[in-house]
């Protein structure tokens, strides 16, 4: 039997395992951390994050603001107290980050730079020129290796939590890529970290790691996935690669045009156009400047309405650049030029660019409380897995950057406490726990007979997403909803004839493909299951037989749970935390700048 | 995809449980004008031979997975399109330089060690609290440090070194480049303790200026200009050193952490 | 792991890339570089020997086979001066400000600007 044993496992390595990582490391320096990771630590999607990252740093914003913001943009889902805290520690993380020598543009008098973001009426969001995911990730990746404490897990595949049998979660089984060996690591608490779950769907922004892993392999254990219907579609992908174009574009003043050259987002309740030359515009949460949900929903009615403008990869509208100039866009949105030029064949400088909505972001996710806890004692979640929630119905573009190293932060300082109040448990179970997972591994992939006859992932996959994206795509209905559920359980009852070519041990990347979409398979359903439960719309989930939102119903979290025997998931609910901020009407545009004092202060 | 136009992909194929030696194993492949090696590299994993082994992540040339050697290039083969090449064959090689996991995979063990050893981290002992905000660095100190943040580790630079191909102690262009990224840094104080490492003689005097790692860096990071220029921060230091034996530069707490550990 | 695969190096590594040969090059022209500093250090000892030594040297130096000899030391230093002039500013790059001087300016201000105004010194004092 290959066991590990250490104080704290954290599995993946992207923004938020890593800011726990090194949180355990500086608070605990005696204790032994390890971070596992399906690829190198520093290949995790965080790494493509480009437009920044927000906390309040300048003496014209306030906390509150940021608050109301976040609250706003997420159509009151969101819990208020986990958005205050969120809200409150993220200038110290982000300054932290910056003493670990984080990159910041910055201004003339050495102090951080920061620019406006959709949703958000002051600007606060900090960039590294337009690859502030790329820098963060490095400078936390580059920190950790001060610390010896962090012992790393590099390509080992995480299958399966390991529950002793007080209920409490002490590690996983994960697969060491390299020689195919399942390992038991076993650790007194446990950070799950992997990332979203964007390959559920076609066209999307994320990279192919981003397959939902840790939160079917928590939702298997019994947490609930919480608010999964909420899928977020950022307003400007490059149609055909679905590469995401940073709103940063627009928050350095970049337009979106129809066919007619007309900025239509004006017809749709999201302020004036202003001139370009204006020097008000770009305006905040406003026109090209409102929240993501928004955009992407006025794509899709200027589609319908035969606005758009046709290329050979679907419909599109076009992202303006031109008067920027050439000077500024190298300077701020480099990688938006690097991008387009290389992949869409344009130069922003002289072309618009065709953009689409694409799907960006989970903001369900793992249900954790405010202290990243979920309910196995000894069970952490933090990043994009996890639901605290902060996002609600719709993240704000620039949150989640933050969201990473508050909550990752948060995540580790629980994980080390439950270590060192939960010291001892039994190595033998969770040895025999990693046992049969090998066994099932091995059972479930290798020994199938035939290949002929058996099901291919990749075919699998394909009728996944069609299925989503025609089902539970920005605009759903009972209809599309019921015929996405019954697709996903026939995937789910064919999912067991799968056959692999590769039956081999050494880099089987056959079989973690094989692993990924069966995660995919119950990340999606769980997505389908809530959204078709939640009869109201709100945020990123419209329903067109449910054109309002209804708080007498639905203030509340969808909580999808895990049913041994079930075919489907559970669908409970939970109501949101409404401390000073009563739910109001999410307006943009003119009458959004008011300033709204909370209730009761 | 477009009419019935094919390409074809010879892929280096190695299988460390079955194989003593490579071969290359060719594949047809639908050619569509706007695809990358990668796509055509995941079509045929996908849709012909599951065994076909990779690593890939963000398809958009940051992620630094998918480095390859293409025809003989040390290329991105997110960012290397058939176009370029189409109607030839495209051959695919694991990196060079590195020794060979399976197929295009690639042990990349030695580069994550060569990172730690030059500290790739802000060294100082007199660390602000959170609540003095943050330190101030003007767009010109960023400036003489930014170009070199900007590596993705791809490890096209080690396979187009031929000083890495012969010296396996010798730290490489990235490592180098990181090291000189932090030097540079004008919140660092650990740069006599990070030249330790670089100055040792493996390291950097290895580089005799082939200059290849900047030709292929697809990121502009000019590893060559970097160590040429660490090595100039070298001499100095030597000279430092000399004159003054103790007290040249100050040393970190950081190290002395993560070495006890 | 013991199944890693392991390719060997060719021993005509140089001839795998053209940046190998360029790099090839360079090194060969130092050769031809240091060769010539060492006739210049001759000329130099011949001149102290008296001037009827000197005279007697530069003779013997403008036969044929000197003169070919000249042509290419004098191609092979220039060459290595370009390779140079390239070079600098990657190893010395100049700031102005947060912009960094674009290397071909900076090659003419570091390279061929001082070389070009010591060339034009040294034919004017010769010629004068
Ligand atoms: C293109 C793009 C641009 C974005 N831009 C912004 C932005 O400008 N601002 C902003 O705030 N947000 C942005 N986001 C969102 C934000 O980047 C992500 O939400 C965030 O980076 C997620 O970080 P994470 O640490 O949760 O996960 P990731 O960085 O995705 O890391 C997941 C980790 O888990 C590991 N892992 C996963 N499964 C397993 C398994 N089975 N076993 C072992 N390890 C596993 C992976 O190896 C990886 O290390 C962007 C997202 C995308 C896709
Ligand atoms: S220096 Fe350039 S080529 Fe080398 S690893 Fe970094 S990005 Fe890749
Ligand atoms: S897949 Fe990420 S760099 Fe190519």
């Amino acid at each position: 039997m290959t066991t590990h044993q250490h104080d704290v496992i954290i599995i993946g390595g992207g923004g938020a395992g890593l800011r726990a990582a090194i949180a355990i490391a500086e608070e605990n320096p005696s204790f032994s951390v390890a971070c596992v990771s399906k690829v190198f630590p520093m290949r995790s999607h965080t790494v493509t994050a480009e437009g920044g990252a927000a906390a309040v740093i300048k003496p014209h914003d306030s906390l509150e603001d940021h608050i109301y913001d976040t609250i706003s943009g997420a159509d009151w889902l969101a819990d208020q107290d986990a958005v205050e805290r969120f809200v409150n520690r993220a200038p110290d993380e982000m300054i932290r980050l910056e003493h670990w020598g984080c990159p910041w543009s910055r201004m003339a008098d050495g102090s951080v730079a920061v620019r406006p973001f959709g949703g958000m009426k002051i600007e606060r969001t900090w960039f590294a020129a337009d690859k502030t995911g790329f820098h963060m990730l490095h400078s936390l990746f580059q920190t950790t290796l001060k610390y010896g404490a962090i012992a790393r897990y590099d390509e080992h595949f995480a299958t399966r939590l390991l529950i002793d049998d007080e209920g409490r979660c002490r590690g996983c089984a994960a697969i060491e890529l390299r020689t195919g060996t399942v390992r038991a690591i076993l650790g007194k608490a446990v950070i799950i970290c992997t990332g979203g779950a964007g390959k559920a769907f076609p066209f999307t922004t994320n990279g192919a790691i981003k397959t939902g892993d840790g939160m079917a392999m928590a939702y298997r254990a019994g947490v609930p996935l919480k608010d999964m219907e909420f899928i977020q579609y950022h307003p400007t992908g490059l149609p055909g690669t679905g590469i995401l174009i940073t709103e940063a574009s627009r928050g350095e003043g970049g337009i979106l045009v129809n066919k007619d050259g007309y900025r239509y987002l004006q017809d749709y309740d999201l302020g004036t156009a202003l001139d370009v030359s204006d020097p008000r515009h770009p305006q905040k949460r406003s026109m090209e400047l409102g929240p993501r949900d928004r955009l992407s929903q006025c794509f899709v009615k200027e589609m319908w309405a035969g606005r758009t403008i046709s290329t050979k990869d679907g419909d599109a509208v076009h992202l303006d650049l031109r008067h920027l100039g050439e000077a500024r866009i190298d300077k701020r949105i480099p990688f938006v030029r690097e991008l387009a030029r290389s992949y869409a064949g344009i130069d922003p400088v002289h072309e618009p660019i065709p953009v689409r909505p694409v799907v960006h972001y989970v903001m369900g996710g793992i249900d954790t409380d405010a202290n990243a806890a979920t309910n196995i004692p000894g069970l952490y979640a933090a990043g994009e897995c996890a639901c605290v929630s902060i996002n609600g119905a719709n993240r704000l573009g620039s949150n989640s950057l933050t969201e990473l190293l508050v909550f990752g932060a948060e995540a580790g300082a629980g994980a080390a406490r439950f270590a060192m109040e939960n010291a001892e448990y039994n190595l033998s179970g969770l040895e025999a726990q990693t046992a049969d997972e090998r066994e099932r591994i091995r059972r479930t992939y290798f020994s199938s007979p035939a290949k002929s006859g058996g099901e291919r992932i990749a075919v699998l996959r394909g009728e996944l997403h069609e299925a989503m994206e025609s089902g539970a795509g920005i605009y759903r209905d009972a209809d599309s909803l019921n015929a996405t559920c019954t697709k996903i359980a026939e995937l789910r009852e064919r999912y067991a004839r799968v056959a692999l070519d590769d039956r081999t041990n050494s880099f089987n990347t056959e079989l973690t493909a094989a692993l990924e979409l069966s995660s995919l398979l119950d990340v999606a359903q769980t997505m389908a299951h809530s959204a078709r439960e939640r009869t109201e719309s709100r945020g990123s989930h419209q329903r067109l037989d449910f054109p309002e939102r209804d708080d007498d119903h639905f203030l509340t979290h969808s909580l999808a749970c895990h049913r041994e025997g079930a075919e489907a998931p559970g669908i409970e609910y939970r109501p949101v935390t409404i401390t000073k901020w009563p739910p109001g009407a999410r307006t943009y545009g003119a009458d959004s700048g008011l300033k709204r004092k909370p209730a009761g202060t | 995809m477009s009419d019935s136009k094919t390409i074809t992909l010879e892929l280096f194929r190695y299988h460390p449980e079955t194989d003593s030696e490579p071969r290359f194993q060719s594949y047809e492949v639908p050619y569509d004008e706007d695809w990358v090696v990668l796509d055509a590299i995941n079509w045929i994993k996908d849709y012909v031979d599951g065994s076909v082994t990779h690593r890939w992540s963000c398809r958009m040339g940051v992620c630094g997975s998918c480095g390859m050697m293409v025809n003989g290039e040390p290329k991105l083969t997110c960012a290397a399109f058939l176009k370029s090449y189409y109607p030839f064959p495209v051959r695919v090689e694991p990196l060079v330089n590195f020794p060979v996991e399976r197929d295009l995979v690639v042990d990349m063990d030695g580069f994550m060690e060569k990172l730690r050893d030059v500290k790739p981290y802000i060294i100082r002992d007199d660390v602000n609290d959170t609540s003095q905000g943050e330190y101030r660095q003007s767009p010109a100190e960023l400036a003489q440090y930014k170009q070199y943040s900007m590596c993705i580790n791809c490890m096209l630079c080690y396979s187009a070194c031929p000083v890495v191909g012969h010296e396996e102690e010798f730290l490489g262009p990235a490592a180098l480049a990181l090291g000189h990224r932090y030097n540079k840094d004008s919140r660092d104080r650990g740069k006599s303790e990070r030249m330790e490492v670089m100055l040792s003689n493996e390291a950097m005097w290895g580089c005799t200026f082939v200059g290849e790692c900047s030709v292929v860096c697809p990121k502009h990071v000019d590893p060559a200009g970097a160590i040429q220029q660490a090595k100039a921060m070298g001499a100095q230091e030597y000279f430092k050193r000399f004159v003054m034996p103790r007290g040249a530069g100050t040393k970190g707490a950081g190290a002395s952490r993560g070495a006890g550990a | 792991m013991s199944g890693q695969y392991h390719r060997s190096h060719s021993r005509a590594w140089f001839l795998e890339r053209p940046g190998y040969i360029r790099f090839m090059i360079r090194e060969l022209t130092s050769f031809f570089v240091a060769a010539y500093l060492v006739v210049l250090i001759l000329t130099l000892g011949r001149a102290a020997a008296g001037e009827a030594a000197l005279a007697e040297w530069l003779q013997a130096l403008s036969g044929t086979g000197w003169m070919v000899a000249h042509g290419v030391a004098l191609v092979m230093a220039v060459w290595h001066a370009v390779t140079w002039f390239k070079a600098v500013p990657q190893a010395m790059p100049i700031f102005i400000g947060e912009k960094k001087l674009d290397a071909p300016v900076a090659a003419v201000l570091m390279g061929y600007g001082p070389w070009l105004t010591v060339t034009a010194g040294v034919v004017w004092w010769a010629v004068r």
